[in-house]
């Protein structure tokens, strides 16, 4: 029972994470129909960001106050990015084929990973890091430190963090896209973009706040990413991204609440995959391969997920 | 053919004069040729000693002769050619060329003080070229006002184009230094430019289409005899091998994206299927499976199983959105790569050694001819991989004649129909789901036959070969090419593969390279270098000129 509990609770962590992720595919797949396959290096850089703040500001402060500005820089950095890429590289092939947006979405991913492998650390007076391999990220007291218990199961600060985030921006979420003007314009674009534009809805801004968002959230998840395996590196953004992706497809692609429900949801299998599946294919060496296998697994048996997004079928 | 318009009236008024003033700059730069670039002999291959001309100074010259020539032909005013449009490439390619050697050269030796005045001469040369190429009206010029010739001698053009061609490879692979080699790249641009831009390059197309057979006869012909050219140096041929699979591979690619406009994103498993395959059935000792068939069996196997997890991916996914697949594929590569790293057994049963790979694979061993041993070939020894060339040079073939014969079928003009508009092609009774699964299975079958090869080539196989961005190196390949096209891939293979190997000093750069590639290929010129025509239409429908020509040309299909 305590073994169940403990993957529960990592399950949770790990699903939290992936669904901050994922609203970011869905958001902006809601809105252009578009997979922005770079959106896993926002959330690298989102991380990056939130090191360099740390760096250049407050180096060797560990106190919590620190932690909001951290948050701070990560967003900067994230959304300055997502909307750079959006404005460069998107929004002049909105009428091209479909192929073109996705094999630009690679070009952007794999120029954002090696742009911070090779320039982090030669960025003028900044004395960062050389980005080339991992990047010790700093912890802060309160949310890191040691461990909680309860009953037999061990809770990491960090993963509380994590949890507390989504938890937050759930909230947060909830509010911006039911209570305010955006949101709802957010809504009408993603149900039909021509209408929304005769009643007056400026689509370019709308999506242009979808990137936002979804960077905003993905920015987050990479201070969690950071503060939980206490170090980041330019690659991780990679098959995090990925699997927000599955999450996203999981819970129904297109709906902000499926997100979530897909990220946690993906986490906790996998979770349970690492400790449940008997025999040599169980262990932690197996969970990315099931993970992918459920991916595959759900566009067989219900491609509009588990809460079922409006059905997408464009060729 | 494109029409060549007067650009503006004064080019006209000032005409009579320009060709002079090409002529002029023209042998400046071949004086330039004879003169000192540098005061220190130590930089780009001595280019400091008078009238003894080092290799970038006989590009130089070389530009010079050419501009001389077109110069000449200006005065002269033939009705079928256009010198001034050559003369403008020329002269505008010579002065990148300059200003990338003089830039080096000033980099080098710490200084532009340090050039001396061999290189001012050049670029005032190139100067001139430039001015007299833009001064000179352009010529309206029709192909078929060009003298006719007879087919034996239209078929003698081509071999000696060839055999040129084959020269110019086999001296480019053969500098060395990363500066020479860009500078010689850049000049090898405008000469050929130079000289097809006034026309000729459209006779010659003209020429190719009229000799289709004997063109690509003459190309294989080259292809195999460019070991022979390289004296039993096994350097370029590594290079060339690598090559040679890299572009039968992406052109596998090229059936599933350039073809059926599918997107798959974890391609390089299947050449890993085949790689593990080959490996896993070789007689290494690292050999996991017991059963030794003899390699044509191997290639077989291997090529199917890659194919039956083609179809095993592409089944459920092809249903869906294009999307989909392209994330599934993804998957589907990174499940391939952990499954090859964790099938070591401990983690599961042993068939791949995990991160060790499968090491030491005996070379290939045709009825006695064995691929590891030196052949010696009228007096020329021919090494390793001169002797895998071969068998990939019949492989690329191979898949070539796999990729014209799809296209030019039933099959192909369905997987048109399908690329531009699904719903209408299954409206039309197009079998959809059928032909993409086809597509994905033979693109899975080519790259499972090309892994089988690799495994023995390399020695070695290993999960780290076979990772994502291996997948998108064979993507921009594709696209860079042009999607849909043979000789797209083969240029945007060549290139990719070539340029790295030759630009060390760019090496670390070359993924941030290849990102950015991707971006602006699809912003300016998603078609490709090498694009199809109806490919390039598909992405400029607004462009009229471009389907007058399509429509055009499917008529002359249809007659």
């Amino acid at each position: 029972m305590d073994q169940f509990a403990q993957q529960l609770v990592n399950g949770l962590t790990l699903g939290s994470l992936y669904a901050l992720i994922a609203v970011g595919y869905t958001v902006v797949y809601g809105i252009v129909q578009l997979i922005n396959f770079a959106h896993g290096e926002i959330f690298m850089i989102g991380a990056f960001g939130a090191l360099s703040t740390w760096l250049l500001f407050f180096e060797g402060e560990t106190a919590l106050w620190v932690l909001p500005f951290m948050i701070l820089g990560a967003v900067a950095a994230s959304v300055t990015t997502a909307v750079l890429m959006e404005r460069i590289a998107y929004r002049p092939l909105r009428h091209a084929p479909r192929l073109a947006p996705l094999i630009t979405a690679i070009g952007i991913s794999v120029f954002l990973q090696e742009f911070i492998r090779l320039f982090y650390g030669r960025i003028p007076f900044a004395d960062f890091p050389d980005a080339k391999q991992r990047v010790p990220f700093p912890q802060i007291d309160v949310v890191t430190g040691p461990a909680f218990q309860v009953g037999g199961v061990t809770i990491q600060r960090s993963a509380l963090f994590t949890i507390g985030s989504l938890l937050m921006c759930a909230a947060g979420l909830w509010f911006f896209v039911n209570r305010t003007k955006t949101g709802r314009g957010m809504q009408a674009v993603s149900q039909d973009p021509d209408t929304a534009r005769l009643m007056g809805i400026n689509v370019n801004r709308i999506i242009v706040v979808a990137f936002a968002v979804g960077a905003t959230l993905a920015a987050i998840a990479g201070v969690a990413q950071g503060l939980q395996v206490t170090n980041i590196n330019f690659r991780m953004g990679f098959l995090a991204g990925l699997k927000a992706f599955t999450a996203a497809v999981l819970g129904g692609i297109g709906n902000v609440w499926g997100a979530v429900v897909g990220g946690l949801t993906l986490g906790i299998v996998e979770a349970m995959a690492v400790q449940f599946i008997p025999g040599t294919f169980g262990g932690s060496p197996w969970k990315d391969v099931w993970a992918f296998v459920l991916l595959i697994l759900v566009l067989v048996f219900r491609p509009q997920g588990i809460l079922g997004a409006k059905v997408v079928d464009r060729a | 053919m494109r029409k060549l318009r007067f650009s503006d009236a004064t080019r006209t008024k000032q005409g009579p004069k320009a060709p002079w003033l090409a002529i002029a700059g023209g042998a400046l730069m071949i004086v330039s040729g004879l003169l000192s670039w540098s005061y220190d002999d130590r930089i780009l291959g001595d280019l400091s000693i008078r009238f003894f001309p080092a290799g970038i100074q006989i590009y130089s010259m070389l530009f010079g002769v050419i501009a001389v020539i077109l110069g000449v032909l200006l005065l002269r005013r033939p009705p079928w050619l256009s010198p001034a449009r050559g003369l403008r490439i020329l002269g505008i390619t010579a002065l990148v060329f300059l200003v990338w050697v003089l830039g080096s050269i000033a980099y080098q030796s710490d200084g532009l003080i340090n050039l001396n005045e061999g290189g001012w001469v050049a670029l005032v040369g190139a100067l001139l070229i430039t001015v007299g190429g833009t001064l000179s009206p352009d010529v309206e010029i029709n192909v078929l006002t060009w003298p006719r010739l007879s087919s034996t001698l239209e078929i003698l053009i081509i071999v000696v184009l060839m055999a040129v061609l084959l020269f110019t490879v086999a001296y480019t692979l053969d500098i060395q230094d990363g500066v020479i080699f860009a500078s010689f790249l850049v000049a090898l641009i405008g000469l050929t430019g130079g000289l097809l831009g006034t026309g000729f390059g459209g006779y010659l197309g003209f020429l190719a289409a009229n000799n289709r057979r004997p063109l690509l006869l003459a190309a294989f012909v080259v292809a195999f005899l460019f070991p022979f050219t390289q004296d039993g140096s096994d350097a370029n041929m590594s290079i060339a091998t690598q090559i040679l699979i890299f572009a039968a591979t992406a052109l596998g690619l090229n059936i599933v994206v350039g073809l059926a406009g599918l997107l798959d994103l974890g391609y390089i498993a299947f050449l890993g299927t085949g790689a593990y395959v080959g490996a896993m059935l070789s007689n290494s000792a690292f050999a996991t499976v017991g059963w030794k068939p003899p390699f044509v069996v191997v290639m077989l196997v291997g090529a199917a199983t890659a194919a039956t997890f083609g179809l095993i991916i592409g089944s459920p996914t092809l249903r869906v959105s294009g999307d989909y697949l392209a994330i599934v594929t993804l998957g589907f590569g990174e499940i391939f790569r952990l499954t090859m790293l964790n099938l070591d057994g401990t983690n599961g049963p042993r068939l791949t050694n995990g991160p060790n790979g499968i090491p030491a694979i005996p070379d290939l061993n045709f009825f006695g001819f064995d691929f590891g041993d030196v052949h010696t070939v009228a007096g020329i020894p021919l090494g390793r991989f001169s002797n895998y060339y071969f068998l990939l040079l019949l492989l690329l073939m191979f898949v070539m004649l796999v990729f014209v014969r799809l296209n030019d079928s039933r099959i192909g003009r369905g997987w048109v129909a399908i690329r531009e508009d699904e719903r209408a092609a299954e409206a039309m009774g197009v079998n959809v789901f059928g032909l993409k699964l086809l597509a994905f299975s033979v693109g899975a079958f080519l790259a499972g036959l090309a892994g089988t090869i690799k495994a023995h080539q390399d020695t070695s196989v290993t999960p780290e070969q076979y990772v994502f961005l291996e997948s998108a190196f064979l993507l921009s390949a594709v696209v860079l090419g042009g999607m849909g096209t043979v000789m797209g891939v083969l240029v945007g293979a060549t290139i990719l593969k070539l340029l790295p190997e030759k630009l060390r000093e760019v090496n670390d750069y070359r993924l941030l390279v290849f990102g950015l590639l991707l971006v602006v290929m699809m912003r300016f010129r998603p078609e490709g270098l090498v694009p199809s025509k109806r490919r390039q239409l598909e992405f400029h429908e607004d462009d009229t000129e471009l389907v007058e020509l399509v429509q055009a040309e499917h008529l002359q299909e249809s007659k």
